[in-house]
């Protein structure tokens, strides 16, 4: 009794030890997608409890500000909002030595003129000559930054980036995508069962053979069918109707032979009965077998869901790369590359993603985990 | 091949004639309502929507809607697009190579005598851009298929002008003074160059402009056709020796920011940010014109950074070469919106607004030079009056397995670490394939 005790406690140890491994990305993502992006950009998501040190760049005001006052010409500003909770420690003049004074020590520019800095960012630019340059020099400063949590980079991502309308697209794709072939396969399912015809078993054959060929060697010739017919249609290859076919397409085989499995294992003594009371094969599949088999339909519902939503390569081919058809694994990849230094837009717009199957796990996991049992075990 | 005198004269007298030439006025076309245009390309943010506002434009005029998708595997994309023949309307070309293979592939369509004409009219030296743009169809005749939007220059080094004075060092007038100053900054515990070649499927790209800049500056022009030809196999001791230069640069870990090891991972649009860093991780950058474009928010030129020439050797008796490039925009089929679109951007007005936004310079002899962004821009005109010679972009003008292939993953290869001789094997190996 005691040995098995403690081996339980070395599996459920073991199983926290994975938990917490594979849960740490999705967490620091989270948590750099909420934090603010100047942070961001030089401070592991770890510390963002702590106050990070910041090095800055600012320039200070041009001649148009200067007033004159006594024997100087005076230039004052400020170098970042007084209520941002920032703290200036050091400050520089010149780019090799970004630190040379503390707060409150006056630095002098090899042209004479005198700078000072106080703690919340503000300067006074003073010179006995008058500042003739449009643009003021460059300020070196050394800031300490409280931790700052913020919901911008949200609204930037969503609204500014595109992200909102790909996610929408998205969910455009995936839905019709999970849906269609969920409608077909079981019907056909249905029939590679119940329904005895020729040829029956050479059918279900050639669909479980389908499943080998891979996917990506027909990219192209199905394109070029779809030329083609829309050629016939006038209307553009590269559509909606056109992606929730392949996904469609490319799903058939596999939900197929999943919700065939399933629909096997149901008892067929409950079948003969209906016929022998008169129902009609449209009869005992509307009224037996979806209601039966609704925990099947949920957890291929689930998987292909989550293949059409995190899908790259077929939106990638089927649609066009524009704002009103791009997918969101496109715009991400896209933002990759374009926005690649904002890591802001990037932790977000991977976060945004990562909602809708997250949310599905959550909500669904019993369905998930009967879905990878789909056909398994005889019911 | 000789685009020297003719190309340098395009853009030359476009940029002397643009400070007297009027505004072109607004653009007026047919009515196309209901009628669509999808361009596709490899310009993404902030290019991409630069690009859609021109597209507003031509929107507002003809009540036709225009989209503009972009993608950072664009040489892959577009090829899978047109093979399958459902490319979309407008497709902008980065490099003319590539214009011609999809051309020979038959995807392209004849923009004919009209459009012809108007390049001839417009574009300073058209007929070399005509030359350009002209390739042959997949039966081998020769077809008038796409026009340049936007060219650039790329013999530019960017820096910050603080930088420079803040350590005291000179803009250096030649290439000796240029390896000169490097060692100079390294020594004083800087870093001289930022260098990034990651661009997506097109990573490696950077470094083929490095080499085309260096070729120009080590060997006659005429060897650089022969090499673009191929008629100088790749790996020809002249090519080495110009990969090994480049080399000195890149493959140094006190040369460049992040060692040499973040040269192939760095990308390119975040390569030049090292300048304006606090303290600054590179002193120099060595990007064409639109570079820019990606400089961070509110950076003003002339101000926050500038360019210099890349410079030639004084010792060298080769003048001071020029280097630059263009993107072609062709059409995929020959519907009146899409045809229109074309006839569009040789108006001025699409030229005139993206010049505004900066990173834009063009032949267009039409426009009105005062809508450049800054004087930073106006400054690349003394880069094109300087030059002695100007070429076009080698691995653009090479076919597309080398120009947008080989000879980018061997550039990458190169930074990792395998030697000249290999990586110019390898090209040159993938060249004789494709004869």
């Amino acid at each position: 009794m005691k040995k098995k005790n403690l081996s339980s406690i070395f599996s459920q140890l073991l199983l926290l030890f994975f938990v917490i491994i594979w849960i740490i990305p999705t967490f620091g993502l989270f948590i750099s997608s909420l934090r603010d992006k100047d942070l961001l950009a030089i401070s592991g998501w770890w510390t963002a409890l702590t106050t990070t040190k910041v090095n800055e760049i600012h320039r200070m005001s041009g001649m148009e500000d200067q007033i004159k006052v006594d024997d100087y010409f005076i230039i004052k500003g400020k170098l970042f909002e007084t209520n941002s909770g920032k703290k200036i420690q050091n400050f520089g003049i010149t780019s090799k030595r970004i630190d040379e004074y503390v707060v409150g020590e006056i630095a002098i520019f090899k042209d004479k003129s005198e700078v000072t800095v106080d703690e919340v960012g503000n300067y006074i630019w003073k010179s006995k000559t008058e500042f003739t340059k449009k643009k003021g020099k460059r300020l070196f400063i050394s800031v300490l930054s409280p931790p700052a949590f913020t919901f911008d980079n949200y609204r930037e991502v969503l609204f500014k980036e595109g992200i909102g309308r790909a996610f929408i697209n998205t969910a455009a794709v995936a839905l019709p995508s999970t849906i269609i072939p969920l409608i077909i396969c079981s019907f056909f399912a249905y029939a590679l069962t119940w329904m005895k015809f020729f040829g029956r078993d050479t059918l279900l054959a050639i669909i479980i053979a389908s499943l080998v060929v891979p996917l990506q060697m027909s990219l192209i010739p199905i394109l070029t069918i779809y030329n083609d017919f829309g050629a016939l249609f006038g209307v553009a290859a590269k559509s909606y109707p056109g992606v929730w076919m392949a996904h469609t397409g490319f799903g058939l085989a596999s939900t197929t032979f999943l919700l065939r499995n399933f629909i096997k294992s149901l008892p067929s003594e409950m079948m003969e009965a209906a016929k022998v009371d008169g129902a009609s094969h449209y009869d005992i599949f509307l009224k037996i077998i979806i209601p039966l088999s609704i925990p099947a339909f949920a957890s291929i519902f689930i998987l292909q869901f989550l293949w059409c939503w995190n899908d790259l390569l077929v939106g990638l081919v089927f649609l066009d790369q524009v704002p009103s058809e791009i997918i969101l694994t496109a715009k991400l990849k896209e933002l990759l590359g374009s926005r690649g230094e904002n890591w802001e837009i990037l932790t977000t717009g991977a976060f945004v993603s990562m909602t809708v199957p997250l949310f599905i796990f959550f909500a669904l996991q019993k369905y998930f985990i009967r879905g990878l049992l789909a056909g398994s075990v005889k019911g | 091949m000789n685009y020297i005198s003719k190309i340098l004269l395009a853009t030359l007298t476009s940029i002397m004639l643009s400070f007297t030439a009027l505004a072109g006025g607004h653009y007026t076309g047919p009515d196309l309502s209901g009628q669509k245009v999808v361009m596709f390309g490899p310009w993404l943010s902030p290019e991409q929507e630069t690009m859609r506002e021109v597209g507003a434009i031509f929107e507002k005029a003809t009540g036709a809607t225009f989209e503009y998708g972009g993608s950072d595997s664009f040489e892959q994309q577009v090829m899978i697009d047109l093979k399958a023949g459902s490319a979309a309307d407008l497709v902008v070309f980065p490099q003319p190579g590539l214009a011609a293979n999809a051309a020979a592939m038959g995807g392209l369509v004849p923009l004919g005598n009209e459009i012809k004409q108007m390049v001839l009219d417009n574009y300073a030296a058209g007929q070399s851009w005509v030359d350009l743009s002209t390739y042959a169809d997949e039966n081998g005749n020769d077809q008038f298929n796409a026009i340049f939007f936007r060219t650039n220059v790329k013999s530019l080094v960017w820096y910050s002008p603080d930088n420079f004075e803040d350590n005291g060092y000179e803009i250096p007038g030649s290439m000796e003074e240029l390896i000169a100053l490097t060692r100079q900054m390294a020594s004083d515990g800087n870093t001289p160059w930022c260098i990034g070649l990651g661009s997506g499927a097109a990573t490696g790209w950077p470094a083929t402009d490095w080499m085309e800049d260096i070729m120009l500056r080590t060997h006659s022009p005429q060897v650089y056709d022969m090499w673009v030809s191929n008629e100088m196999p790749f790996n020809d001791p002249r090519v080495l020796e110009a990969m090994d230069f480049f080399g000195t640069f890149a493959l140094n870990d006190q040369f460049v920011n992040g060692g040499s090891k973040a040269v192939a991972t760095t990308d390119f649009r975040d390569a030049p940010n090292g300048l304006f860093t606090s303290p600054a991780e590179c002193m120099m950058h060595r990007q064409a014109s639109f570079i820019p474009a990606f400089f961070p928010e509110g950076s003003e030129a002339g101000v926050d950074y500038d360019f210099f020439y890349f410079p030639a050797y004084a010792s060298k008796d080769l003048g001071t070469p020029v280097l630059g490039a263009g993107t072609l925009v062709a059409a995929t089929n020959d519907n009146q919106a899409t045809i229109e679109f074309i006839k569009f951007l040789m108006h001025p007005e699409p030229h005139e607004y993206w010049m505004a936004k900066g990173g834009f310079l063009t032949p267009h002899k039409g426009v009105d030079g005062s809508k450049y962004a800054s004087d930073t821009f106006r400054k690349l005109g003394e880069v094109l009056t300087g030059a002695t010679t100007f070429r076009f972009d080698a691995s653009d003008l090479m076919p597309g397995a080398i120009g947008a292939g080989s000879f980018w993953t061997g550039m990458v290869d190169y930074t990792n670490g395998k030697s000249a001789k290999d990586v110019a094997d390898a090209i040159q190996d993938s060249w004789d394939a494709i004869k």
